[in-house]
């Protein structure tokens, strides 16, 4: 800039100024710099107005679930309540004959956790042997497992209905296991090809190395699964427990065909069985919607980053 | 004398430090060789032979060929519950993906407070159906719901939505998007976040624009991620059913919302017709089985891996 042309008059000056600046180039990456923060704050914005959007229906399920319902049908719909009527919680869970909500989150909690017990083990043991024990027929074995995984699970609900019906059980009122919580949980300890997939990729990575040192020093197949790969596989096992916990907790279709009475329910079908009884009660009904989401938000929160993880190894929901 | 020579060669050849484990194997693998013969694809075969039968759980089973598969083909409520999960799917794949890599583009940007915006785009997918699809159901509601309510803001007339045979489809379209977005946004940014940067400064070099470095190199190098959401959106989106208990359950499903599991649900375990059901099951399967075939075949034309 000092450099710059020597001139005179004030409008050459300002001329010369003005080129000086085009020619080295610096309000450019000002302009950019603006068009930047302006591109940025559009940006927000629409973010942030659409990530409200996501949210306005657990919003409005909370709002709701603490009016009243003249509040409900009476005040503007956003418009918060009067006053927090928890008085909804409480008639939700007192709502059906015989049973509270509580005993249907038991049994929930229940399932979830004997699902999420049964996958960890069972699949992480198919997961050591596809991946660390050489045996033959395992690549045929494993693609068997895996053509199951892309079968919709629709196709098995028959037969295994049927399966379920027939087995005999002395100590249900049916005779078998139909009306039992069993058919729930009974196959999640019997291995499955999606967990056994996620951890074999997991155990793949593990070092052969590190097997073979404890080999010479005389561990067993067994003392090397529990001892080596089940503690550096820490990560993959919590995503795992995560997703079986979730679908299990979420899921309707199973319990809806296996259950018959209400104290063996879980929060879905009690849901939907309270969806029927109490039509256009919708302060109470949100306010069990927001009972059964709470434990999946709670655990969102804590565990965001395994959920991630999950999803983007997998891209399955359930 | 020939067999045992050869299988000490066999061993021989794979004398290393885990030979002799075979047998380990079986022990890992015995809850699941349980599990694959009695829960996954034992019954699957099963599922077959069952839809060839007239079986009411009752009375034993009736042989009947392929009876089941001729009804169904002349059966309205089944075309019906066809039709409408095609719909579904034809509508919430494309539009749910589209969505996604629009967010997924945004959210991609290394801006203040993002982990807490993407958690909002994130939470829908880990809640159940059936407990969204209550608030849903008080959104649509034709007597005080939120979207009556809102649209009445700006002067469009009430809708009845659900029990609206024009809007109850999209409806649940609407619901579905809304809960399944976060899972593609996941995917894709998973994908964005594993392209090299060089390609990008490769592109800057020759003076590429944003938006040409967006459809040369971003969308190019993502197809995989997109190949692979779009597959599992397809097999998801023809299992639709939680959605349709909730939300159209009040009562029963009608012409404008029977999907094709629910048409399996209701014929097998409401009905007992245990040979219908898994012949629709099996219609579904082969569906699924077909349009992947498909899917995958056209992956050499779009699909670039790097």
């Amino acid at each position: 800039m000092t450099a710059g042309p020597v001139t005179t008059t004030p409008a050459a000056q300002v001329a010369a100024v003005s080129l000086a600046e085009r020619g080295s180039g610096r309000p450019l990456p000002a302009r950019r710099a603006v068009m930047r923060r302006s591109r940025r704050i559009v940006l927000y914005s629409v973010l942030i107005v659409g990530g409200v959007l996501m949210m306005i229906p657990f919003l409005w399920m909370v709002i709701t679930s603490l009016k009243t319902r003249a509040e409900v049908f009476g005040a503007a719909p956003l418009s918060l309540p009067s006053g927090a009527h928890w008085e909804n919680y409480v008639t939700m869970w007192n709502a059906l004959p015989g049973v509270t909500f509580g005993t249907f989150f038991l049994n929930s909690l229940k399932l979830a956790l004997l699902n999420t017990g049964g996958q960890l083990v069972t699949c992480s043991m198919a997961a050591y042997a596809f991946a660390a024990i050489p045996f033959r027929g395992r690549g045929p074995l494993f693609g068997l497992l895996l053509a199951t995984l892309i079968i919709p699970s629709q196709v098995v609900l028959v037969p295994n209905f049927i399966l379920w019906r027939s087995l005999p059980n002395p100590f249900s009122e049916s005779g078998s296991f139909y009306g039992t919580q069993e058919p729930l949980w009974v196959g999640a300890w019997l291995g499955g090809a999606f967990g056994t997939f996620l951890l074999r990729q997991f155990f793949l990575a593990i070092p052969a190395e590190l097997a073979d040192a404890a080999r010479v020093d005389g561990a067993n197949p067994w003392q090397i699964f529990t001892r080596i790969y089940l503690p550096l596989a820490k990560p993959a096992l919590a995503t795992l427990a995560i997703f079986t916990f979730m679908w299990t907790w979420n899921d309707l279709l199973n319990p809806l065909i296996y259950l018959q009475r209400l104290d063996q329910y879980t929060t879905t079908v009690g849901l939907a069985f309270f969806q029927g009884q109490y039509v256009g009660k919708w302060p109470e009904m949100m306010a069990g919607a927001m009972v059964s989401l709470a434990p999946m938000i709670i655990l969102f929160v804590v565990a965001q980053q395994y959920f991630v993880r999950g999803i983007a190894l997998s891209g399955l929901k359930g | 004398m020939a067999l045992p020579i050869r299988l000490g060669v066999v061993a021989r050849r794979r004398r290393g430090p885990r030979a002799g484990e075979g047998w380990w194997a079986l022990l890992f693998l015995a809850p699941t060789l349980i599990g694959l013969a009695l829960l996954s694809a034992g019954p699957i075969l099963a599922s077959l032979g069952i839809s060839l039968t007239d079986w009411d759980l009752l009375t034993p089973p009736q042989f009947v060929g392929v009876d089941n598969f001729v009804s169904l083909a002349g059966e309205d409520r089944f075309l019906v519950a066809l039709r409408n999960t095609a719909f579904y799917t034809l509508l919430s794949v494309p539009i749910g993906m589209v969505l996604a890599l629009a967010l997924a583009l945004a959210l991609n940007q290394p801006l203040r407070g993002i982990a807490l915006i993407r958690t909002a785009y994130f939470l829908p997918v880990v809640t159940s159906a059936t407990a969204v699809g209550l608030v849903w159901s008080w959104i649509y509601s034709p007597a005080s719901g939120l979207l009556n309510e809102v649209i009445g803001v700006v002067g469009l007339p009430p809708q009845r939505w659900i029990s609206d045979p024009f809007w109850a489809m999209p409806s649940i379209i609407a619901m579905s998007v809304w809960q399944g977005l976060g899972i593609n946004v996941i995917v894709f940014l998973a994908g964005l976040q594993a392209i090299p940067q060089e390609y990008y400064d490769a592109a800057a070099v020759d003076g590429a624009a944003r938006w040409s470095r967006l459809r040369h190199v971003t969308l190019p190098l993502l197809t995989p991620s997109i190949f692979f959401t779009g597959i599992l959106s397809l097999i998801g989106a023809f299992q639709i059913f939680d959605q349709v208990y909730i939300l159209a359950r009040p009562g029963r499903p009608t012409e404008a919302t029977i999907t094709l599991v629910y048409f399996i649900y209701e014929s097998g375990f409401k009905f007992f017709r245990m040979g219908e059901a898994a012949a629709a099951s099996w219609i579904l399967f082969l569906i699924v089985a077909v349009l992947t075939v498909i899917y995958f075949r056209s992956q050499n034309r779009w699909v670039h891996y790097q």
